[in-house]
């Protein structure tokens, strides 16, 4: 049980940094085997919040009311690209209700970096900010501000952006082997170019945030995915320690990658309400929502493919062009060209062009959604040039090494994944799907690979309390977006404490205990985590055993702890384990864990194959997926019914970028022209085809006790390759990109 | 004069307010979400005379001496089946949308006790859920009408 400090790499969606991290494991625990008899752990089991969410009784942040509370209210940009030239913050102040009105200038500005801004980038950009009694007074305070703003020319044009070398950093380039000598000496090349689109998040709860004060001490409920990285943020904004700033986010209303750390609401909210002295609630309207919220970046790709006639792929080059808006972090849409396969020789640029948006951020998956949607076609292309089976050729290119790094991944089960899913989809029957149906519709079968990071690492902190009643109190650092990771870490807590589950209950969704847990993306609380709380539980169990064995006399390596009760090895004791904790009184049993590091010399990855049939109507353009099968690797599954839900969540969302989603922005404004809900079309049950669910379930035994990886992402990454690939299958035509709307499916059938 | 899950209130509301507004700022009942206020996601839907509205687009003035019934309403005695079942299969993920779920398909279950795959489809088309939960809500609604979930 020993608590030290490691030197340790710490990962997030392909990033790596080294840290110092504390380390408190649970030295005894070994990584449960494959055949480890569980009780609990691989059981599905429903979430523990399940009621609540079910009855209305769950509190989001937009639910909160506290007293005497502030209603905010933000102006926003409504040009592209401008110049404020008036705002009347004097007038807005003299309407009645209106407590208090921040603009980008004067004695009332922000501190730190600005959020408003009196020179917008993009439409929807803060400007101002006020709070006022009422909703109504605080949207006529918004009138009374009286904005006069001058619009200058917007960049939307992404081509001219390139030609103009107008970037939001330098371009990239990765580069291994000898790429033009692969491609002169290939014996098979194909080039492929596709368009991907401005991806929404479009979580239903929108941003939302309620700050108030209690003298320097700052509450905030923030609908975040990153608590912590919220509490930090508050902290160094307003020059406080972090033991001052609380922040609370127990139910978010979907995040998928937008809601990171406190966000400019909860920045605005706390400004405004310490100005104020009063709480202020600041939640973002449906279409404000949809034009700052976030958004993946549209692409333009181009991939080009040289192989040898038996099939290996001898070179890669992959060129991606991205819309990046104002800025923000450049993801890695290049990652499948650089690792799916085993190629020698590969080159990737990228490209990140500014235009007149939001700045991209985050949003499930981000960058290899896109870059697998492209290079996953381009794979099937070279299938066909070679007149190979497209599963086959992905087969024939298998590498269990990451080519970066020159590691072996810890654990891939990717062959596995290929054929279930073959198996699944029935895949060999395939050709049948182009026989021509009564409906007189085209059918067709198209796979995809996935690959993705998602093995979590430290720092991630539990720590459980055991009472006289043998219930034990979990508490974590975890913020559970609506993936069930608070019921996973209640199911490993359970099993290793071995207590029925509804004797324990696990809380997280509030920084105030101070047990750190990272933030709800890159596929990474549940391989965090959750060890943790096995460590956590571990401890516990040994103090209740060598408990039990005063009470008992007899040795506690004699004894044994399962579904409630304490056994000894020989069966002559076989008592319910209050019998022992019945003797505490009022003291408790506590013990603590940290995720410990992941092992030197692997990468952590995870991999899927999906296979899609879908429908086309040939005269009017449209497409319906008709099947999904999904099969992925990422280790042990804790909780098969939640990981199943996201499976198909991923998968539904990656029907949307592909057959429908995309924010349009107007090319003379240079204004997204469908920021609601009525035109931008995310999926609804009426699109929702067959989708079928299967894991490798392979534990990883190169990571810690759990074996787990993480499962949020994986799930949306090739759902719309397969689905161009079996419109390909179906018709011979690829459309020009995503969405496949029937203006692009028309153009490609003509 | 307003009848919310059974409870007379007398309100000093402007005619024009919207039925979700008043619904969750007045009377507090908070379980019925605002996710678009423009009448496309269902993440407010009440039931008006037994019938699924969306709150959003309501003025108040409109409801005045009809029966609305909230998610509150609807689980004033404990979950029902249907919310049992949506728990059961997993019918929710992050639960922003799950009351206007439950609402729109608490009145399928009236209108239509063992409705048909395309008719839940059908019906339910009105409410988005972006975690994406439809294959379960299918299942839930399948389950909570005593039909066969494969």
């Amino acid at each position: 049980m020993s608590v030290r400090f490691v030197k340790s790499q710490r990962e997030q969606e392909g990033r790596f940094e080294d840290v110092w991290v504390l380390v408190d494991e649970d030295d005894e625990l070994e990584t449960w085997p494959a055949d480890a008899e569980l009780s609990l752990v691989g059981q599905p089991a429903t979430r523990a919040d399940g009621a609540q969410r079910a009855t209305g009784a769950a509190t989001y942040t937009v639910d909160v009311r506290l007293a005497g509370m502030l209603h905010a209210e933000v102006l926003r940009s409504p040009v592209a690209r401008g110049r404020v030239t008036s705002i009347d913050l004097e007038a807005a102040r003299a309407v009645p209700g209106v407590r208090v009105v921040i603009g980008p200038d004067g004695p009332f500005a922000m501190s730190g970096d600005p959020v408003l801004t009196a020179e917008p980038e993009y439409a929807g950009a803060p400007l101002a900010a006020l709070a006022a009694d009422t909703m109504a007074a605080a949207l006529a305070g918004i009138e009374a501000l009286a904005l006069s703003i001058e619009a200058l020319p917007p960049q939307v044009d992404v081509e001219a952006g390139l030609a103009d070398q107008r970037f939001t950093e330098d371009p990239s380039e990765d580069e291994r082997g000898d790429v033009d000598a692969a491609f002169a000496d290939a014996e098979v090349t194909i080039e492929l170019t596709c368009e991907t689109p401005r991806h929404v998040q479009t979580p239903l709860e929108p941003h939302a945030a309620v700050a108030r004060w209690d003298g320097d001490e700052l509450t905030a409920w923030v609908s975040t995915q990153g608590m912590f990285d919220g509490r930090a943020e508050l902290a160094r904004r307003f020059g406080l320690s972090t033991d001052k700033v609380r922040v609370i986010s127990e139910f978010i209303g979907g995040g998928f990658g937008a809601k990171q750390g406190a966000g400019a609401e909860a920045l605005l909210a706390a400004e405004l309400a310490k100005a104020a002295r009063r709480p202020v609630r600041l939640v973002n309207g449906r279409h404000a929502e949809q034009l700052v919220g976030g958004r993946r970046a549209g692409t333009r790709q181009t991939v080009k493919l040289g192989a040898r006639r038996d099939g290996t792929i001898v070179a890669v080059e992959s060129a991606a062009v991205i819309d990046m808006g104002r800025g923000g972090m450049v993801f890695p849409v290049n990652e499948p060209a650089l690792t799916l396969y085993a190629v020698p020789n590969v080159r990737a640029m990228a490209f990140p062009v500014k235009t007149s948006l939001r700045p991209q951020n985050a949003s499930r998956a981000p960058g290899v959604v896109e870059g697998t949607a492209v290079f996953e076609q381009a794979i099937d292309e070279l299938a066909a040039a070679l007149e190979l089976d497209p599963l086959e050729l992905r087969r024939l290119n298998h590498v269990d090494r990451d080519q970066r790094s020159d590691l072996p991944y810890s654990g891939k089960q990717l062959l596995i994944c290929y054929d279930r899913a073959a198996e699944l989809a029935g895949w060999a029957d395939r050709e049948r799907l182009r026989e021509p149906h009564a409906d007189g519709l085209l059918r067709g079968m198209g796979c995809a690979t996935q690959i993705w990071w998602g093995g979590g690492g430290p720092p991630a902190h539990a720590a459980i309390r055991l009472d006289r009643k043998g219930h034990a109190l979990v508490t974590t650092g975890i913020q559970d977006i609506g993936t069930g990771t608070l019921t996973g870490a209640r199911i490993v807590a359970a099993e290793e404490l071995g207590l029925p589950l509804d004797h324990v209950v696990v809380r997280g969704g509030d920084t105030g205990p101070n047990l750190y847990g990272p933030v709800s993306g890159g596929s990474m609380t549940t391989p965090a985590v959750l060890p943790a709380v096995r460590s956590a539980a571990g401890k516990v169990r040994r103090t209740l055993l060598a408990l039990a064995s005063d009470v008992l006399e007899i040795a506690a390596e004699d004894l044994t702890l399962r579904d409630g009760r304490i056994r000894s090895l020989d069966g002559a004791i076989d008592v319910d384990l209050v019998e022992v904790t019945d003797k505490l009184g009022n003291a408790t049993i506590d013990g603590s864990g940290a995720r410990g590091p992941n092992p030197d010399g692997f990468r952590i990855n995870t991999f899927g194959c999906q296979i899609a049939t879908v429908a086309i109507d040939p005269g009017l353009g449209l497409v319906r997926v008709e099947r999904v099968v999904a099969v992925h690797d990422v280790g042990r599954i804790v909780n098969p019914l939640t990981a199943s839900s996201q499976v198909e969540g991923g998968v539904l969302q990656g029907i949307g970028f592909a057959l429908s989603e995309e924010l349009l922005v107007d090319p003379t404004t240079g204004v997204p022209v469908n920021a609601h809900l009525d035109d931008y079309k995310v999926p609804t049950i009426a699109d929702a085809p067959e989708i079928v669910v299967a894991f490798a379930n392979v534990p990883d035994e190169n990571l810690p006790n759990l074996g787990a990886k993480g499962l949020g992402e994986p799930p949306i990454i090739p759902t719309a390759a397969a689905i161009a690939n079996a419109f390909a299958h179906a018709t011979g035509r690829r459309p020009s990109g995503f969405p496949l709307t029937a203006a692009r499916v028309l153009e490609a059938l003509a | 004069m307003l009848e919310v899950n059974g409870q007379r209130h007398t309100l000093d509301v402007a005619p024009d307010r919207r039925l979700l507004e008043v619904l969750r700022d007045e009377l507090e009942l908070t379980g019925t979400k605002q996710g678009c206020a423009e009448g496309a996601c269902g993440a407010c839907a009440v039931l008006v005379d037994g019938m699924p509205m969306v709150s959003c687009l309501l003025p108040v003035a409109a409801v005045a001496g009809r029966p609305v019934t909230t998610i509150e309403g609807i689980s004033h005695d404990g979950p029902t089946e249907l919310q049992e079942a949506f728990v059961t299969e997993d019918a929710l993920q992050c639960g922003f949308c799950t009351p206007g779920q439950i609402v729109t398909a608490t009145a399928l279950l009236t209108s239509s006790p063992t409705p048909r795959r395309a008719e839940i489809r059908s019906a339910m088309a009105g409410n988005i859920c972006r975690c994406g939960a439809y294959p379960k809500i299918e299942r839930a609604i399948l389950r909570a009408s005593g039909q066969a979930v494969e």
